[in-house]
């Protein structure tokens, strides 16, 4: 091996300090600067400056999660469509053909997502769904 | 470039991705019996393998090149990789059918999953810049870390799963981090081409290599955690043990695939100028697993945990191949080729003995299984004594290989560990021998029903048994054949 020049690590070694550095610093500085007059409603959790009026743990529907993973998904898309759209005179044709392509396949995944019950607010479609499942499913082992 | 080549050098990714996407709307729309989905997925590979096999003839020496901006690579290498995954996700499938099959409407789904997985190792194979090489390995890796825990009756399949998911994620972030340091010392993600990787390392003296050393070193951790070289091999064991018996096969084999594929053409075509930094490193490496994998396995009770270590150890003998650099690649194919197929064999076996939903496989339920399902424990004892190096066996000719390789490199300490372990690996393969031919089954042990076994694992044995055998018996075929998959 050639000889070992640690100089190139300079700049990491002073950003590695810095990094550290200011985080620190700027902890204890806050701690000794800032004034400080606590009250009830100054040490809650901060939920856009309104007063809490219960504690946030508490249940709510999985479903929501669901709803949530989907939009996601759209909404990325909707990021590429910006860009695209941008840049529409100089794609052209081709352009037109691989967004209606990564459109299709998201479609595609709505259409299974959809048909597997994942927008049926009440389940039923999703229960039919996974009994018509089960019942091809028993029917594979007998056939086995 | 020629254009109609542009689409072609993708064309198996292609074949997969619309094979998923086929999959999903024929099982939504008409809720076909499981073998609709057995077409369609077969269809897509054999798609994707008559894809390759056609690269692999038109491109394997001459006319190889980067497509998409040089994104993708057309040479030997890709063409092989792909003439391994796609067959090695048919074998996959068929040695999780019945895993498949029981999960209902799921089972498209898991299918769909193992397709895409396979579409992504051949992506990390032909990738020819790095960030192609990451969605490759994301795509792969993701399609992985759901298999590990589809099944969802078992809480250690989830804990498998987001196990996985969690140091994977971290890995791959490490991977990331590795290629951004590359970009700052080089100045670029492209592998070939004026201003690639490759080229500017060959052209240029870099008086301060810091910043690609420390690139050079994470792409290698990122890497090795995919193939599980010691000392990122922790979660293996946890993994394997802890997903579906039926789909662990797949799981070790097609890491092992993907990631040694990735990891030979970063480290010889891309990196290749730069062998004196990292040829030491690869070599400690390879010396660490092959200890770490034998010793742990030594100590193992349970056979798909012992799997796991001796794929750390596996994961050693491959990385010696790659001390030798591009001579070595080859060498690396073959061990590579084998193992894989022995590995599946294995697993398949393992699910056939303990059920193919099951996490654990421990060794008292392999006792007396020479009597009671003579052909599996003759198969099983195949594989085991392949990966043990015995000769005859596929095994022992990569083996031989892959240390033929490293002594030409130079590196015989590394060889003389390699053959200490191999000697010692023997005893915890031939433990597992032992118990399945001369120990009787516990009085009162509770075994899990008589070990069942579909058509598509007696189908997967039997090819591993012959592959075993015939590479085993005559390598030479295939070890000329495989010099040709070189990356560009």
């Amino acid at each position: 091996m050639p000889q070992t020049d640690l100089s190139a690590y300079l700049p990491i070694a002073l950003m590695f300090v810095l990094v550290v550095g200011f985080s620190v610093v700027s902890l204890f500085l806050a701690r000794l600067v800032a004034p400080r007059h606590p009250t009830p409603e100054k040490v809650e959790p901060y939920e856009c400056g309104i007063v809490p009026l219960q504690e946030p743990v508490q249940r709510f529907p999985v479903k929501f999660y669901l709803v949530a993973m989907l939009y996601v998904i759209f909404d990325i898309e909707i990021v590429f469509l910006f860009a695209w759209a941008a840049s529409f005179d100089d794609l052209g044709w081709y352009g037109l053909a691989a967004v209606g392509l990564f459109t299709f396949l998201l479609i595609e995944t709505l259409v299974y997502v959809w048909r597997r019950g994942a927008l049926d607010w009440n389940l039923p479609r999703r229960r039919r769904y996974q009994r018509a499942g089960a019942a091809a499913g028993d029917a594979e082992r007998t056939a086995a | 470039m020629n254009g109609s080549l542009t689409f072609l050098s993708v064309a198996p990714e292609i074949a997969l991705a619309a094979a998923v996407v086929l999959l999903l709307l024929v099982e939504v729309t008409f809720k076909p019996r499981a073998w609709a989905w057995a077409v369609v997925a077969g269809a897509g590979l054999a798609a994707g393998t008559a894809l390759s096999a056609w690269q692999w003839v038109a491109h394997r020496g001459a006319d190889t090149g980067t497509f998409w901006n040089g994104m993708i690579a057309v040479d030997g290498f890709a063409a092989l990789a792909g003439l391994l995954v796609f067959p090695l996700a048919g074998l996959g499938l068929m040695s999780a059918w019945r895993l498949a099959a029981s999960q209902g409407r799921r089972g498209a789904e898991f299918i769909a999953l193992v397709l895409l997985a396979a579409a992504g190792a051949h992506l990390m194979a032909a990738a020819a810049d790095f960030i192609m090489l990451f969605i490759g390995l994301e795509v792969f890796s993701l399609s992985l870390y759901v298999l590990a825990g589809f099944t969802r009756e078992r809480v250690d399949a989830d804990e498998a799963s987001l196990k996985y998911f969690l140091l994977g994620a971290f890995a791959s972030a490490v991977f990331l981090y590795g290629v951004a340091l590359v970009f700052a010392a080089t100045g670029s993600t492209t592998f070939y081409g004026d201003g690639g990787i490759a080229d500017y390392l060959a052209g240029t003296v870099i008086f301060r290599p810091g910043v690609l050393l420390a690139g050079l070193a994470l792409l290698l951790v990122g890497l090795a955690f995919k193939v599980s070289a010691a000392p990122f091999h922790v979660w293996a064991p946890d993994v394997y043990q802890g997903a579906p018996g039926g789909v662990t096969g797949f799981l070790a084999a097609a890491a092992k695939v993907a990631g040694f594929a990735a990891l030979a053409r970063v480290l010889t075509a891309v990196l290749g100028a730069r062998a004196d930094d990292w040829v030491p490193a690869v070599a400690v490496l390879a010396a660490a697993s092959v200890v770490v994998g034998t010793l742990l396995a030594i100590v193992q009770d349970d056979v798909k945990r012992l799997l796991a270590y001796s794929s750390v150890a596996h994961a050693g003998f491959i990385l010696t191949a790659l001390v030798a650099g591009r001579g070595g690649v080859g060498d690396m194919w073959f061990y590579l080729a084998t193992y894989a197929v022995q590995v599946l064999g294995a697993f398949t076996v393992a699910a056939a003995v303990s059920g193919d939903r099951a996490g654990r496989s421990p060794l008292a339920h392999w006792a007396g299984l020479g009597r009671r399902a003579p052909w599996l424990a003759a198969a099983m004892t195949l594989m085991l004594l392949a990966m043990a190096g015995i000769p005859l066996t596929a095994g022992f000719a990569g083996k031989v290989a892959v240390f033929r390789a490293a002594i030409d490199a130079g590196y015989l300490w590394l060889v003389i560990v390699a053959v200490l372990a191999t000697v010692a690996g023997l005893f915890f393969y031939l433990r597992v021998i032992v118990a399945m031919y001369l120990a009787s089954p516990e009085e009162g042990a509770s075994l899990p029903a008589s070990p069942a076994v579909g058509w598509g694992a007696r189908f997967v044995l039997a090819v591993a048994a012959a592959a075993t055998l015939v590479f085993g018996i005559a390598p030479w075929p295939l070890l000329e054949v495989l010099r040709d998959a070189l990356p560009l």
